[in-house]
């Protein structure tokens, strides 16, 4: 079988290019996908030590990650849609004002 | 050898999905002649004669089925199709465009997976289940294709780089996912009457009861799955996202030749896979009311085969003879249907079989 | 089955940079879409069954769906090429390896004492379904009440102001 490690290596490194991807990418529905990236390395490792420790409470978190990760979902496409209202554009370096 | 068995079950289950499209795609072009009154495709060899006397009577039977339309549908449509000139608009993606009719078809193609398509026999020493992948997730699996099948639309409303099939695509995307959720929570209320999520295990329990009887709620079930079913593979009167005379063609306009027919294919094939589901769940898949075979038999397992494709023929000609019969939805009735009826109806649904079940 | 982890590992990375590397939004949501659904095919190798067919449901079946509608609704092109300085890249992707670098053989470290899966519990629905409704209900209804709050929140954020 796999060892563990593995699994946690390849979540480091998912989580590590979903940070990149924040940071460099200026769409903002970029920014957010490269977010959900983030969050499913780290479901990943979840699932790897709850297999690897044989408790399935590790499982159980990574359903509620899912859930939270559906309402940002929603709430945050909402908030990407007004900005394009508000600005025509969804860049990230034109929302550089409040009330803007 | 295990491995050899798996080919073999693939080979049978392509077979299958492959034969019920292609017989529906030749019900639909003869059926929907004989319903609006006329005689469809009756031409292509049905004049084919022959002067050795040995080849006489394979001619009368092909002359026959050209009679029929079974060579117009079968043959002639499929050499059309690849032979037509093949485009991609400007101004978009080609890999895109090139991937959205696979996207289409092959959740649908998955699904037929965790189908079991005989019951459970022994040849040779070897014990066979007919079922490609005995997931312990089973039916959760068909909806989750359900889920992806939507991209394939979505992709090609987009790719079209016009007006009208961005319209259908979207309009299709959101139908199909409006939809879902009265599936999801109807099939939650299936899991429940049966306590198992495996197919195979669901037919095995309805035993020589059919499922419909099972339980005094089965039947609001069937009728939200059926429903829910021919709106998910936008036909019937949900057709509003390829309506023939208002949007062009909807999200297939800037499709033609092959491409189309890939799409077209998979839409018979999710017509059969509905069925396959309303005739499983509810209709007892392989067993006949009143007779009781050995088990363990491969003779029992090939006849309980025959009566599975038949059950499953008969709902997919039902569906087409829907199609054919009733005018279509408008959007707004669409979607009222799906989440002002349907929804709650499922839900209640699902309390009152949870209720049964409980007391 | 070791060969199944390092091509979905494989598949997973390469999406995984797929997607911040796109200029088109819509590839880097497709490439997105093969990373979830690998993700999913990785859960089932590790005896999720229920996470597995819950992430192709739930991540790639609705949240990839939404976000997709998202841009082609909003129609957007592709992103000028000066979408941040190539110092700004180098800088980051730095940074990001140095996080690496630090990370990895922490975690190789840490876990060498498992000496690989115990007799691994299924995560199959009926166990999960036993956990989530006696020892973490509370969670379990709190969950609704976030997603009705989503829901309302989504809805309002979306209206359009009505001019007087």
């Amino acid at each position: 079988m796999v060892p563990v490690s593995y699994y946690l290596t390849l979540s480091a490194i998912m989580f590590t290019v979903g940070v990149v991807g924040v940071v460099v990418r200026r769409n903002s529905i970029v920014v957010f996908m490269c977010i959900e990236l983030m969050l499913n390395a780290v479901n990943l490792s979840f699932v790897a030590l709850s297999h690897y420790l044989g408790n399935l409470n590790g499982q159980i978190a990574v359903f509620f990650v899912m859930v939270v990760a559906a309402a940002e979902a929603a709430v945050g496409l909402a908030i990407i849609i007004s900005m394009f209202r508000a600005m025509k554009s969804v860049e990230t370096s034109n929302a550089d004002q409040l009330n803007g | 050898m295990e491995f050899l068995i798996l080919l073999i079950k693939v080979f049978v289950v392509f077979n299958a999905i492959m034969g019920l499209a292609s017989i529906c795609t030749w019900v639909e072009r003869k059926g929907s002649a004989l319903i609006q009154d006329r005689v469809g495709a009756n031409r292509a060899g049905a004049y084919f004669e022959t002067d050795i006397l040995l080849l006489k009577p394979v001619f009368w039977v092909i002359r026959w089925a050209g009679m029929l339309g079974i060579i117009n549908t079968l043959l002639c449509d499929a050499v059309k199709a690849l032979t037509k000139e093949d485009f991609v608009p400007e101004g978009t993606s080609q890999f895109m465009h090139c991937l959205a009719p696979f996207l289409a078809v092959l959740p649908v193609f998955l699904a037929f997976a965790v189908l079991p398509l005989a019951p459970d026999f022994e040849v040779f020493g070897y014990q066979i289940r007919p079922q490609l992948a005995s997931l312990n997730v089973g039916i959760l699996f068909v909806f989750a294709m359900g889920s992806i099948a939507v991209y394939g639309v979505a992709l090609a409303g987009w790719t079209g780089n016009n007006k009208f099939s961005l319209m259908g695509g979207l309009r299709a995307s959101a139908q199909m996912i409006s939809y879902e959720l009265a599936m999801g929570i109807t099939m939650v209320s299936v899991i429940v009457m049966y306590g198992t999520l495996d197919l195979y295990e669901m037919v095995a329990v309805q035993g020589n009861q059919w499922g419909i009887v099972y339980s005094p709620m089965a039947w609001l079930s069937f009728i939200i799955l059926f429903v829910v079913g021919m709106a998910e593979t936008k036909r019937g009167p949900f057709d509003l996202p390829e309506s023939e005379s208002e949007l062009v063609a909807g999200y297939f306009t800037e499709y033609s030749g092959m491409k189309f027919l890939i799409f077209w294919l998979g839409e018979f094939a999710e017509i059969a896979l509905f069925s396959a589901i309303l005739v499983l769940l509810f209709f007892g898949g392989w067993n006949v009311p009143f007779l009781s075979l050995p088990d363990n038999h491969w003779l029992t397992a090939l006849i309980g085969h025959a009566v599975l494709m038949g059950k499953i023929l008969f709902f997919c000609v039902l569906q087409i003879v829907i199609r054919w019969t009733l005018p279509r939805f408008r959007y707004d009735q669409l979607m009222n249907l799906g989440w002002k009826i349907l929804l709650p109806l499922s839900m209640v649904n699902l309390l009152i079989v949870a209720a049964l079940k409980v007391f | 089955m070791e060969i199944a982890f390092f091509i979905m590992a494989l598949i997973i990375l390469v999406s995984g940079i797929g997607v911040i590397v796109s200029h088109n939004p819509i590839h880097s949501a497709l490439w997105l879409v093969a990373n979830l659904l690998t993700v999913a095919g990785l859960f089932a190798n590790l005896d999720a069954h229920f996470l597995a067919v819950a992430q192709m449901i739930v991540y790639a079946g609705a949240i990839m769906v939404l976000v997709l509608f998202v841009l082609m609704l909003l129609n957007l092109k592709t992103e000028r090429p000066s979408s941040a300085s190539v110092m700004a890249k180098v800088v980051a992707a730095g940074f990001g390896i140095a996080f690496l670098w630090m990370i990895v053989p922490l975690l190789n470290r840490s876990f060498e004492v498992f000496e690989g899966p115990a007799v691994g519990v299924q995560g199959t629905v009926k166990e999960i379904g036993k956990l989530l409704y006696t020892k973490h209900i509370f969670p379990f209804e709190f969950a609704s009440i976030l997603i009705m709050a989503a829901i309302v929140g989504a809805v309002m954020l979306s209206k359009k102001k009505y001019r007087q």
